[in-house]
């Protein structure tokens, strides 16, 4: 055991910029959602240019111009030859706001549960730094979990059209495609931090999360199957991401995307004021 | 910062989860540069007091200042000048002892002045991943954590529990060098014969509710000798007990056990006048006065029933 003292003169402790260093540390802990998600959108649009040919061929119109099928890529589909058409209903539909909107979800609800468990958040908290900045850096790092997958889904579209001849993809309509996604995804990130702002465990935080995602998509499928239930479709946040219809119609209710982001706003600032009134468990 | 009230001031706090009362209306203040303890056992509320001053639970009722800063209005400014150590030190398993420090250095806001003198002589390993420390590895790092900014307060849950002696030794060492730079420490544990090594005075806390908060020196003299003697005569437990100060008086074999408290003059003067073959006192471990202060209510409470 060495047997130091402690110097009589110690220079005052230097300043140190904070940085963003919860949010970094955030987006280090989610690096498993994370990467399933970038794995996945790049997955699905290269496995989109894969089959392209082959499903070209088929004639798959009355099959998935149905209600049913409607309701589960949610949008009317046309001209199934198309590649923005084949891009629209494996990358774009409601399915991948399913999958996409559900790491997001998982993601946010996990963050700050996630250091109750490992223990950091008191040590954290006993810092010259506000839970109200604790929050909002992990529901940033969330957001960028978020674009992060965006963006690698658009690089692989844009491999997509090095691959398929002729993919007429309209650049424009394609951004504006991949914002209704990321308006669906803001939703989910304020629906996890929400739920993260009130649990203790990461996983029940994610599950619960997941699940309102998940009941959203069927009151999307059940609402589609006819004119009865069709007011489901209206209180489920998949009506408001219909993501396929840009890309592929080139059409978009503008204020739709804002729903989401409006509410998903209104879900991030509750959990905030949740989270600062709340006791901290010990771990 | 100059503040001319204690450094910590707790005034009547309560914290209550639902119908179960964990804190119950406990003041107290602790000085400039004193080593504080607060003793309870498990369960008496040490931590939930040390985590509502550092604002990560709130208290139903009653204020906490520390360095003259309410510890929930400005608590930002107040935790700038403290240094904490939970009771139960748990780290991301992933992040190695480096990215640790880095990271709540950071947070911080300071860099880690103190940093290289704790590796040295807590002998801290910090490459290896978080996972692959043991209890008490990760307690050294919990200890570099509270000090390396070189707060002027300190609030410590426990901070001896899983190290071995040798380096309890030399984190008492520590303690008492880091009040000597004036450095306030406030810590809390079960177990009196750790803190009655560092610490000036100690509260005690029982289910909730403040005991007492006494100097270690009055604890000590409560405490007062034990004595052993042996006689050459015929002696009675009663002509013992009859002596001041002499209590707990116990016979075993030839020997006579007994506890003195106060001066010793009058036993000294009470066994001249006997043959004594052997005659042995030491100082009574503080360990028994501690636990009187739990038992005794509970005694009090059986013999009214």
């Amino acid at each position: 055991m060495a047997t130091t003292t402690i110097p009589k003169s110690i220079p005052v402790p230097k300043k140190r910029a904070q940085g963003l260093t919860v949010m970094v540390r955030t987006i280090i802990n989610a690096r498993t959602p994370l990467a399933m998600g970038c794995f996945y959108g790049a997955l699905i649009a290269l496995l989109s240019a894969a089959i392209y040919p082959a499903m070209s061929q088929v004639n798959v119109g009355a099959y998935l111009s149905s209600s049913f099928v409607s309701g589960l890529v949610g949008a009317h589909l046309t001209n199934f030859s198309a590649f923005p058409t084949i891009l629209g209903l494996e990358l774009y539909s409601s399915f991948d706001s399913l999958l996409f909107g559900g790491i997001l979800a998982w993601i946010g609800a996990a963050a700050l549960p996630l250091t109750i468990e490992n223990g950091t958040i008191d040590l954290a908290l006993s810092r010259p730094i506000s839970r109200t900045r604790y929050y909002l850096e992990s529901w940033l790092a969330v957001l960028i979990c978020g674009a992060i997958i965006g963006l690698v889904i658009v690089f692989a579209v844009w491999i997509d059209t090095l691959i398929v001849k002729n993919a007429d993809i309209n650049w424009q309509w394609l951004w504006i495609t991949q914002l209704v996604q990321w308006a669906f995804m803001f939703f989910a990130a304020g629906l996890g931090l929400f739920f993260g702002s009130f649990f203790n465990a990461s996983r029940a935080a994610g599950g619960a999360a997941v699940g309102i995602i998940a009941l959203g998509y069927l009151i999307q499928t059940f609402g589609t199957l006819s004119d009865k239930f069709s007011w489901l479709l209206k209180i489920g946040p998949f009506y408001y991401a219909p993501a396929t219809d840009p890309l592929i119609n080139h059409q978009l209710t503008w204020w739709y995307p804002w729903v989401l982001v409006v509410v998903g706003l209104v879900l991030g600032v509750v959990g905030l004021v949740v989270f600062n009134k709340r006791d901290l468990p010990s771990v | 910062m100059i503040t001319q009230e204690p450094v910590i001031v707790i005034d009547k706090l309560e914290k209550s989860y639902g119908k179960i009362q964990a804190v119950r209306g406990i003041s107290m203040s602790v000085e400039r540069s004193e080593i504080f303890g607060f003793l309870g056992p498990n369960g008496a509320g040490k931590t939930t007091t040390i985590r509502c001053m550092l604002d990560v639970i709130r208290p139903s009722a009653g204020t906490i200042r520390v360095l003259g800063m309410n510890a929930q209005r400005d608590k930002l400014a107040m935790h700038q000048h403290i240094g904490y150590l939970p009771g139960d030190v748990r780290l991301p398993g992933t992040m190695t002892g480096k990215q640790v420090i880095d990271y709540f250095s950071r947070l911080q806001g300071l860099e880690p002045v103190l940093l290289n003198d704790l590796i040295a002589r807590f002998d801290v390993e910090i490459k290896r991943p978080m996972k692959s420390y043991s209890k008490g590895m990760r307690q050294k790092i919990g200890i570099v954590l509270a000090f390396m900014c070189d707060p002027e307060v300190l609030i410590l849950d426990e901070p001896s529990s899983g190290l071995d002696p040798l380096l309890q030794k030399v984190f008492n060492e520590f303690l008492l060098e880091e009040q000597a730079r004036g450095k306030t420490i406030f810590m809390s544990s079960h177990i009196m014969s750790e803190v009655e090594k560092v610490c000036h005075r100690v509260a005690v806390i029982r289910k909730g509710e403040l005991v007492t908060v006494e100097e270690v020196e009055a604890l000590r003299e409560k405490a007062g000798q034990r004595v052993t003697v042996e006689f050459g005569d015929a002696v009675t437990e009663e002509e013992l007990a009859r002596i001041p100060g002499v209590n707990m008086v116990r016979k075993s074999n030839s020997s006579f056990h007994f506890n003195v408290r106060g001066s010793m003059d009058p036993l000294i003067k009470a066994l001249s006048q006997h043959e004594v073959a052997r005659l042995q006192a030491e100082e009574a471990p503080l360990e028994e006065v501690f636990l009187k202060f739990y038992e005794e209510p509970e005694k009090a409470t059986a013999t009214k029933q």
